[in-house]
């Protein structure tokens, strides 16, 4: 299995450069991939289901303590916020929302900066708030890499051009090129 | 290469930041030890990245720099003292949130603990009480209000204040609506409730099936013997082991073939209690202890 560890975040008009991101990857993949998106609580479709087509890699909601296996995405459950334990279990909180979100892409980038420092690789995507700026920024300071969709090809700008004003973006890039760079990452390690 | 990459692109100094996360780390175990000497809570067995947060938090409200600040705070600020542990343990709460296990208490647990003369119903971490006062109108509709109390407790005293009186914390709103009805509920929500200066609160003859109590379900004892215990979102915050240590206190406070009805996101997968405890239904979250002979 990859040392690297793979963090999603989205928001607003994310959903689609995500899947098409996670559906290009192989069933071999090698990494664990956790993904956090804003969503409505009240939306019929399950993100868990949404995400599942097309991706040849297993993709399940997250379980309070679950311990994550490879070749898996591993997505945040509505109205939850998501940690990384140091033992590398996940944990759920119902605390207070941070930037108005549960789960908020802060909280999840943070505790992974800290637990998997320059094995942690965060992709922040297309959102209409600032959650996930200061936690990639974190990501970065523990010496991950961070990546940024490109506000151009964003359907909704704010959420990478805050993280790209902070500091946080050691790339910025459009969504078929962090593809192949994850697919190239794979290949490397 | 990729190590490279990943090294080429770091701008802080890898042993600096591993040096930060160590003192950070040192500062979390004094101030767990400092508050278990000095107000008796022991916070060790809580999930580390949830309660560290939490301590985060708390020195940003108390305005210093590091968690370890708090402590000298909380040593010698009687105001801190007093308010410490339910600063750190406010949880959140809805009515008849995860619906489908609220209709499947009504559809099948509760038709079943009919046949007890009376019922005992624990609800161990009550919040502010959305969730007691959510199980007393499903027991009203039941027709199993009268012979049942409703036991609920919380470790936080401020939230059990604001739980005693009935009053929501939040108005009634479309989506609370919508997870009554989800739940089996077929009248209006706002019928158990009467609004006064804005607010609502739950009727007279649901809250008076109610106890609120203190009670810490990683330090006391067993609180009662129910037919049904309810915790929900209170073990997310606690480590494997201690989630364990509250899965046993659960299972012995209930009688044979009594049920346990944990959260939407908990599991009991990797848990030995999963050999002690039938599983009714999964997406409920409902289990069963097994009776004497069936363990």
């Amino acid at each position: 299995m990859s040392d690297f560890r793979m963090f999603i975040g989205g928001s607003a008009g994310s959903i689609a450069p995500i899947s098409s991101i996670l559906s290009s990857l192989p069933a071999d993949f090698n990494m664990i991939v956790t993904v956090v998106i804003h969503a409505s609580a009240d939306s019929k479709t399950s993100m868990t289901e949404t995400l599942a087509n097309n991706c040849k890699l297993t993709v399940i909601e997250i379980s309070d303590k679950e311990k994550p296996i490879p070749n898996t995405v591993y997505v945040a459950p509505s109205g939850y916020h998501l940690y990384v334990e140091n033992n590398e279990v996940f944990s759920l909180s119902v605390d207070k929302k941070v930037h108005f979100s549960r789960p908020a892409i802060d909280v999840t980038f943070t505790s992974a900066a800290e637990v998997f420092g320059k094995y942690c690789i965060a992709i922040l995507f297309s959102g209409a708030n600032e959650d996930g700026a200061e936690g990639l920024l974190n990501v970065k300071r523990h010496g991950g890499l961070t990546i940024v969709q490109s506000p151009a090809s964003s359907q909704v700008s704010i959420m990478p051009q805050s993280a790209i004003d902070n500091g946080a973006a050691s790339k910025v890039l459009l969504p078929i090129e962090i593809s192949d760079l994850l697919l190239n990452y794979n290949d490397l390690a | 290469m990729v190590i490279n990459l990943a090294k080429e692109l770091s701008i802080l100094d890898e042993q600096q930041i591993t040096e930060e996360l160590r003192t950070e780390n040192i500062e979390i175990d004094l101030l767990i030890s400092a508050i278990k000497a000095k107000i008796g809570y022991d916070l060790s067995g809580y999930a580390r990245a949830s309660i560290k947060r939490r301590f985060g938090q708390l020195a940003i409200d108390e305005n210093v720099k590091y968690i370890g600040e708090l402590i000298p705070k909380l040593l010698h600020s009687h105001q801190c003292q007093s308010n410490f542990i339910n600063r750190l343990t406010v949880n959140v709460s809805a009515l008849f949130r995860h619906p489908i296990s609220f209709l499947s208490l009504r559809e099948t647990i509760l038709p079943y603990l009919a046949s007890f003369p009376r019922r005992d119903i624990w609800i161990a971490g009550c919040a502010t009480g959305e969730e007691a006062y959510s199980m007393a109108i499903l027991l009203e509709e039941v027709g199993l209000l009268n012979n049942t109390q409703i036991h609920a407790t919380d470790i936080n005293t401020d939230v059990l204040k604001q739980a005693q009186t009935g009053v929501l914390t939040k108005g009634l709103n479309k989506e609370d609506a919508a997870r009554y009805q989800a739940s089996g509920g077929t009248l209006s929500l706002s019928h158990y409730f009467s609004t006064a200066y804005n607010k609502q609160k739950l009727s007279q003859h649901l809250l008076d099936h109610i106890s609120f109590s203190h009670h810490n379900v990683l330090q006391d004892k067993v609180f009662c013997s129910a037919q049904l215990v309810m915790c929900r979102n209170v073990m997310i915050y606690f480590d494997l082991n201690t989630q364990n240590s509250a899965l046993s206190l659960f299972h012995n406070s209930l009688v044979q073939n009594g049920y346990l009805v944990i959260g939407e996101k908990e599991s009991l997968l990797n848990s030995p209690f999963n050999n002690v405890l039938k599983t009714i239904n999964e997406p409920a979250k409902i289990y069963q202890r097994k009776s004497i002979e069936n363990v």
